[in-house]
């Protein structure tokens, strides 16, 4: 295994308000093997730019590890002694390979193996440096080079990603997004790395031009071996490049597997809306229309964090009673107004309701009706009459945990424990 | 004909950007027509003019753009025309600042085109609107701006109207007796009633129950009796009156209608809780429900043609998808014709009905969409079909080369130097337009050649 995240968290604090954080990445494991593309999609604030600076050690974890260069054995060891919750073993397998802990020289080793390349080829490269200077940079700073030769180098990179050698001495001003790409993935590869993190390197680009980077990629990972992460938002581009796709939403992992399973059988709901929507060239759409945004990731809803936009919601996916009462409040104004004003609904406690103006026949008779357009209204469990107001309780959510849904594949959704167990 | 089937009729249009870098040939002879109630989807890479297209027939040019030739006919009225005539008048010695004066007078002239015949919506919906205002007033703001008499007329209405009013319209709502209802509202002068009954009757969200409730409350709004000459006025000119101090008090009075009017399109836009969002800031919406604001102050005035500047690449996937269906929905209800500009030739696959591809300036290939995508001409058109990754992963192909240098293009056909299929005249001349069957057109000498061969 090349790269080898676990249980990563990253929680960024939010300014001036005490005790909040964003939590951008919440309990990720992700494993690349030796010369590997894995794709990593989600939409925008999912938090697969923050893995995959994680992983290279851009950004420090706020907990979890990540283990470069492990042998398979060694971290099968590692993995069953996080389960057994073995401190010792699990401190001994990390001391070796844990890029966390690395420093100075060692560090420095560790930053020639892997290589990372930005979306926007504008922002990241400096106006000031020669191409030639961009691309020997990473060489001189790692120590792989002295300059003269890491510049001599620079030149047949240039070659590699298919641009003249006479650009080295020219500066990103006078290149075209394409060519600022292709200087941009130079300097990436430029140390030889095993691991390259590949952070959207084609949506500022024309499809054209595209097309041309993603060959390119396809080829410097067939000559070099290298393993890469394609962190993207265009399922499409995964799909053309991917080994494997691991999904994100709101922080969480939902679905990764291979390629093909992913793509053509899709089993979380989040991932089968994802590909649905991806508009095709000769194929009427069959979309799933989710409502709704992505999450706020400061206060992440509870159970699965796709629950409030999920077509296939059910009880335990992690209503709580703050959703519930605003679904009944909205259900009430839009569809039985003749109760609008009478009935009060007050949340008591995250898992209990407390509803006055109405009685629990006729509520439950509401609740049967509209469970299906208001999936909130799903999570409630019991009506119970109680004097001059009616509780309402609702169902303890559950975390849905990562299932095995096929070889190599798997997905957290509590629709899919549920068939594990029968 | 009194009424044309083209709504907007664009004939060899040549503009050019003179910047201090030298002169961009923006467009260099468009032909394209855009039909009454389709939708058009204009792709190309990045630079050859897509924008430029959109802009010129809403009349929003920078000072440095120059029309050297062409017209473009919106509705029979030609929109270039002082642009045109300040270049043919300035004879080679174009001045961007000289052009101001023509730049107002077509400002001047655009003012009861744009918004209200022709509207846009831009990529970007936080740079598109005003951080400053909330959505509602800025969604109020166009029907100020054309429409102060529909505002006028839905006050005046809501205070003359009376509860038996409103149950007499709600029988005929009931009855789905449309023309009867209208002649109640004429006989009764009710104008501007119906504008906020259909709002309620045509949400989907809401129960009937809720509708005729709503509905019902729409009469007794009694208004300042100090302003009902003032809201008169407006009703009958279409213009806010004169005195001061009456205009002051009849706007803001319109303003608050003009909010109320928002509100109801939000929600026909399927927006949550449009009464809430009308009064909140930009800042405090999500991407998609921006962008839903802005087709809104794009909507409200009923256009006869919608640009739609890549209204979705900045959005996610999935609030792209919202975004669709709700344009779907919207050219169901609407007569309106959509100009759909985008580089995402799948997503045009899926909304348009007709397609244009352009290549540094120039339509080179445009046709029905099943045409256009199924046997591509153009060999253009063919590399871009190719180099779009899918879902089944195929074989991808860029294109080599870049898009040339507009400052100096190439001569002949401006796509010979990354042409795989390039001959001899295609480095000389221009290749002519050839019809190769049931409106599907392309400029290329592959097809235009055949009795020319050198």
């Amino acid at each position: 295994m090349i790269i080898a995240g676990r249980h990563l968290k990253e929680y960024f604090p939010v300014k001036g308000v005490r005790g909040a954080y964003v939590r951008a990445v919440d309990d990720v494991s992700i494993d690349v093997h030796e010369g590997e593309i894995v794709g990593l999609v989600g939409e925008s604030g999912s938090g697969k730019s923050t893995l995959g600076r994680l992983l290279v050690r851009l950004l420090d974890p706020t907990a979890g590890d990540v283990l470069f260069n492990i042998p398979d054995s060694e971290l099968r060891e590692y993995d069953d002694a996080l389960e057994r919750n073995d401190k010792q073993m699990v401190k001994k397998i990390s001391s070796k390979y844990s890029i966390l802990r690395l420093k100075g020289s060692r560090l420095k080793m560790f930053r020639r193996e892997v290589g990372i390349v930005f979306q926007d080829p504008y922002s990241s490269l400096d106006p000031r440096m020669s191409i030639a200077d961009i691309i020997a940079e990473p060489m001189i700073e790692t120590g792989l080079y002295k300059r003269a030769e890491a510049l001599e180098r620079a030149e047949e990179l240039l070659e590699e990603v298919q641009l003249p050698r006479d650009f080295a001495y020219r500066y990103p001003h006078e290149l075209s997004g394409g060519q600022r790409q292709r200087v941009a993935i130079a300097r990436g590869i430029a140390t030889n790395p095993k691991f390259v993190v590949l952070d959207e390197p084609t949506s500022a680009l024309d499809v054209s031009v595209q097309a041309e980077i993603l060959v390119l990629l396809r080829e410097l990972r067939e000559k070099h071996n290298m393993a890469m992460l394609f962190i993207t938002h265009n399922i499409s581009v995964v799909s053309y490049m991917a080994d494997r796709i691991y999904v994100m939403y709101a922080g969480k992992l939902l679905e990764y597997g291979p390629k093909t399973q992913v793509i053509r059988s899709p089993r979380h709901p989040y991932t089968q809306a994802l590909i649905s929507a991806v508009p095709e060239v000769g194929r009427e759409m069959r979309r799933v229309v989710l409502k709704g945004d992505v999450p706020n990731l400061v206060m992440p809803p509870a159970g699965c964090r796709f629950h409030p936009r999920c077509p296939v919601a059910v009880a335990e996916c992690g209503w709580d009673s703050g959703e519930v009462s605003e679904a009944i409040n909205r259900l009430i104004e839009a569809r039985y107004a003749e109760l609008s004003g009478k009935l009060s609904v007050k949340p008591k406690g995250p898992l209990a309701l407390e509803v006055r103006g109405i009685s629990a026949q006729q509520l439950k008779q509401i609740v049967d009706a509209e469970s299906e357009s208001t999936k909130a209204l799903k999570a409630i469990y019991s009506i119970k009459d109680a004097g001059d107001h009616v509780e309402v309780s609702l169902a303890a959510p559950r975390e849905p945990r990562l299932v095995p849904v096929g070889p190599g594949h798997a997905a957290a959704c509590i629709l899919l424990e549920g068939k594990e167990g029968k | 004909m009194s009424k044309e089937e083209s709504i907007v009729k664009i004939r060899d249009l040549r503009l050019s950007y003179y910047t201090r870098r030298g002169v961009y040939h923006a467009l260099n002879g468009v032909d394209l027509d855009i039909m009454r109630g389709e939708v058009l989807g204009v792709a190309g890479e990045s630079g050859c003019g897509k924008s430029t297209l959109g802009l010129t027939i809403m009349g929003l040019l920078p000072r440095n753009a120059a029309i050297e030739n062409g017209e473009v006919m919106v509705d029979g009225f030609d929109v270039v025309r002082p642009l045109r005539e300040y270049f043919r008048r300035s004879k080679g010695k174009f001045k961007p600042t000289k052009n101001d004066d023509v730049l107002k007078k077509l400002h001047k002239a655009m003012m009861n085109i744009r918004g209200v015949k022709v509207s846009m919506v831009f990529q970007e919906p936080m740079t598109t609107l005003n951080p400053v205002m909330p959505v509602g007033y800025q969604i109020a703001e166009v029907l100020l701006q054309h429409n102060v008499s529909l505002l006028a007329k839905r006050r005046l209405a809501r205070a003359k109207a009376t509860r038996e009013d409103m149950k007499a319209i709600l029988g005929y709502l009931r009855g789905n007796d449309m023309a009867s209802m209208m002649d109640y509202i004429k006989s009764r002068r009710l104008e501007g009633i119906e504008d906020q009954v259909m709002a309620y009757w045509r949400r989907r969200d809401l129960h009937d129950l809720v509708k005729e409730i709503r509905i019902l409350s729409l009469c007794c709004d009694a208004v300042n009796p100090m302003l009902r000459p003032g809201l008169s006025y407006a009703a009958r000119t279409n213009r806010l009156p004169s005195a001061p101090v009456l205009r002051q008090l009849v706007r803001h009075e319109l303003v608050k209608e003009g909010y109320r009017k928002a509100a109801e399109y939000l929600g026909l836009l399927g927006m949550p809780e449009p009464e809430k969002v009308v009064k909140m800031y930009p800042h405090e919406l999500s991407g998609g429900m921006r962008q839903r604001v802005v087709i809104a102050t794009a909507m409200i005035n009923n256009p006869e043609l919608v640009i739609l500047d890549e209204p979705t690449s900045a959005l996610d996937v999935t609030i792209q998808a919202q975004i669709l269906d709700l344009l779907k929905d919207l050219k169901q209800e609407t007569k309106a014709a959509y100009m759909f500009i985008s580089h995402d030739l799948s997503l045009l696959y899926q909304v348009s009905d007709r397609i244009a591809i352009m290549y540094a300036g120039k339509v080179v290939e445009v046709g029905p969409k099943d045409s256009v995508f199924k046997e591509p001409k153009h060999p253009y058109t063919q590399m871009l079909l190719e180099a779009v990754p899918t879902l089944e992963p195929h074989e991808l192909k860029g294109i080599r080369g870049e898009v040339p240098d507009l400052r100096n293009p190439p001569k002949g056909c401006m796509f010979h130097p990354r042409c795989p299929f390039a001959m001899p005249i295609c480095r000389e001349k221009e290749p002519p337009t050839v019809d190769v069957g049931s409106g599907h057109k392309v400029a290329c000498w592959l097809y235009a050649g055949g009795g020319e061969k050198k």
